[in-house]
């Protein structure tokens, strides 16, 4: 994918108001396709069932489309919670519950403007936010696809950022909040690790375009501000490759 | 202005991004609350370290300097990096970079009384800062440490009180420091990556946002013990990338409350608090030996000991 084809996907995946018309006219036919073939299988499988409390409410969520007309998140993030890399969706797999319950709860609220996730979100009851939330997070972190092929001085700018960060910006190191390699710590930063690449390069270019998105937005907007465009780039194919192998337990020192 | 040189292309070069014009350059924005300051001093770029031995030793110096627990094991006592305080492994300015230390010793100072040698002053972070145990003089650890400061000073004329040295100095608080107040600024702006409890987070075996207080952080004798340094220290670098962001007065009660809690204990302690206080820590930036919260800080009853590298790792230096 040619990278104006990918930036006209990721705009529509965000609902990023400056998109023209045009890209996101190509963005979505490239985008439905896919998530239409998905969210068609999804229907026409048998309606799972599932037995206990709580995690089978989030599973429901999760894999059954709601009354509302909402789709099953499943549709567009995969039944294992990859998500879609090469067009900007997000792997939910293994990220915090409270992080997802919170974005969830922003996208509910506007506080994240995205027009895709908007009304989902706003269909799901707090509660369903939550089940959901602790679904996806429970599950294992699929196996990294092959990352886009990058060139090779793309990457080593991109790890120098990410590992080490620019002291002639003041640019502090992906993983001085994000943890080694970006395994995440706690609810306060997500694992980028193996995360979409268009998908963190969206969000560091709104950042960057001085979208706050969450309320610690604050911090990410300061980080991004000091990122040239070809910077986000890399520093995004970077983290996208890093291999995330198995489920990295986080270990909070400080309670929330 | 730190980047006062490219904040007038700011705006151009983000319209020219706007357009979709690749704006594939590096552009330095403005530093969120830079304040008007002589351009400081630039150390040598990483890859300006030579082949060789002394290469070799440049970089086991910002090994050690990024990850002591790893590489000076023997001598490090709890869970802080000293790249935690001076950030960006000890080259950015206005977080007591080692370039402005290194050529600022040998120096008197009064916390010993007699002319310190930039060794023995490495010693002290050990003693104080790490908590932990003082590598002897000429040790490999402070070769290197000693090395790689002198790399980053490369250029910069001893003696002199460079631009970016130290900590910037911050304006007396209009009011009185105040510990409540500092725990609401805590709680708002410190406690998502320091934890409520200040003994930070880790993640995947490792330390990410290091424990400001508690028995794994700097002990009583540490200069971050210093209100006046802990809140020169914040205002300029926290929240960490958004400097000068806090105000002078949320600077000071932030300082007040996180060096008001439980740390362990100052490696001179005499054996009495009030004597300890009246010799070591007799000035108001220190709350060694005040009553907080009911309890006298640096009591030995609640105070962890000082110098607690476990047996194990002093063995196998």
């Amino acid at each position: 994918m040619d990278r104006n084809t990918a930036k006209a996907h990721i705009h529509v995946m965000t609902g990023c108001s400056n998109t023209s018309a045009w890209w996101g006219f190509v963005g979505m036919g490239g985008w439905m396709s896919r998530a239409g073939l998905a969210l068609t299988l999804a229907l026409l499988a048998p309606a799972p069932v599932f037995a206990g409390d709580d995690p089978a409410t989030g599973a429901t969520v999760a894999m059954q489309p709601g009354s509302s007309g909402r789709p099953a998140c499943a549709a567009c993030h995969s039944a294992d919670g990859a998500g879609q890399a090469d067009v900007g969706i997000p792997r939910l797999a293994g990220l915090h519950a409270s992080y997802i319950a919170d974005q969830l709860g922003h996208f509910a609220t506007g506080v994240r403007a995205n027009a895709i996730m908007a009304p989902y979100a706003a269909s799901l009851s707090a509660d369903e936010r939550r089940a959901v939330a602790e679904y996806f997070a429970a599950l294992p972190i699929p196996a990294p696809v092959d990352p886009i092929p990058e060139p090779v001085a793309k990457l080593d700018r991109g790890m120098a950022l990410f590992q080490r960060g620019d002291a002639r910006t003041g640019l502090i190191a992906c993983t001085q909040c994000h943890g080694p390699n970006g395994v995440g710590v706690g609810s306060f930063t997500p694992r980028l690790a193996g995360q979409s690449g268009p998908y963190i390069a969206e969000q560091l270019h709104r950042w960057r375009a001085g979208d706050i998105r969450d309320p610690r937005g604050a911090y990410m907007r300061a980080i991004a501000a000091r990122l040239s465009p070809a910077d986000i780039e890399a520093v995004a194919a970077y983290a996208a490759g890093l291999k995330t192998g198995e489920t990295i337990e986080n270990t909070a020192g400080g309670k929330p | 202005m730190r980047f006062m040189q490219v904040a007038a292309t700011a705006c151009a070069v983000s319209a020219l991004a706007v357009a979709g014009l690749a704006a594939e350059t590096a552009w330095f924005p403005r530093a969120a609350g830079a304040t008007e300051t002589p351009a400081p001093f630039t150390p040598p770029a990483e890859d300006a370290i030579p082949a060789g031995k002394f290469g070799d030793e440049v970089r086991l110096g910002e090994q050690i300097f990024r990850e002591p627990g790893e590489h000076a094991a023997a001598y490090v006592g709890n869970d802080l990096r000293c790249s935690n305080c001076h950030l960006d492994a000890g080259r950015l300015a206005g977080s007591a970079p080692m370039w402005a230390a290194y050529i600022s010793y040998p120096a008197y100072r009064s916390k010993n009384g007699h002319v310190n040698s930039f060794q023995e002053r490495l010693q002290g972070c050990f003693r104080y800062s790490m908590n932990g145990k003082v590598p002897p003089l000429g040790d490999p650890v402070l070769v290197a440490l000693e090395s790689y400061s002198f790399f980053l000073a490369k250029g910069l004329p001893t003696g002199e009180k460079p631009a970016g040295r130290g900590f910037p100095a911050l304006p007396k608080p209009a009011l009185a420091p105040d510990y409540a107040r500092g725990a609401q600024v805590y709680a708002e702006n410190c406690a998502a990556c320091h934890g409520a409890d200040g003994l930070g987070q880790s993640a995947d075996g490792k330390v990410v946002f290091p424990p400001l207080w508690g028995p794994r952080s700097f002990n009583w004798g540490a200069g971050m013990g210093s209100i006046k340094n802990a809140a020169e220290f914040i205002h300029a670098n926290m929240p960490l990338g958004m400097g000068g962001t806090l105000t002078p007065q949320q600077s000071w009660d932030v300082a007040t409350y996180i060096d008001s809690q439980v740390r362990p204990q100052d490696p001179r302690f005499t054996g009495d608090v009030a004597e300890t206080r009246a010799k070591f820590h007799d000035n108001p930036n220190s709350m060694y030996g005040r009553t907080v919260d009911g309890a006298v800080l640096g009591d030995p009853k609640v105070t962890p000991p000082a110098g607690t590298v476990p047996a194990s790792k002093a063995e196998h230096k």
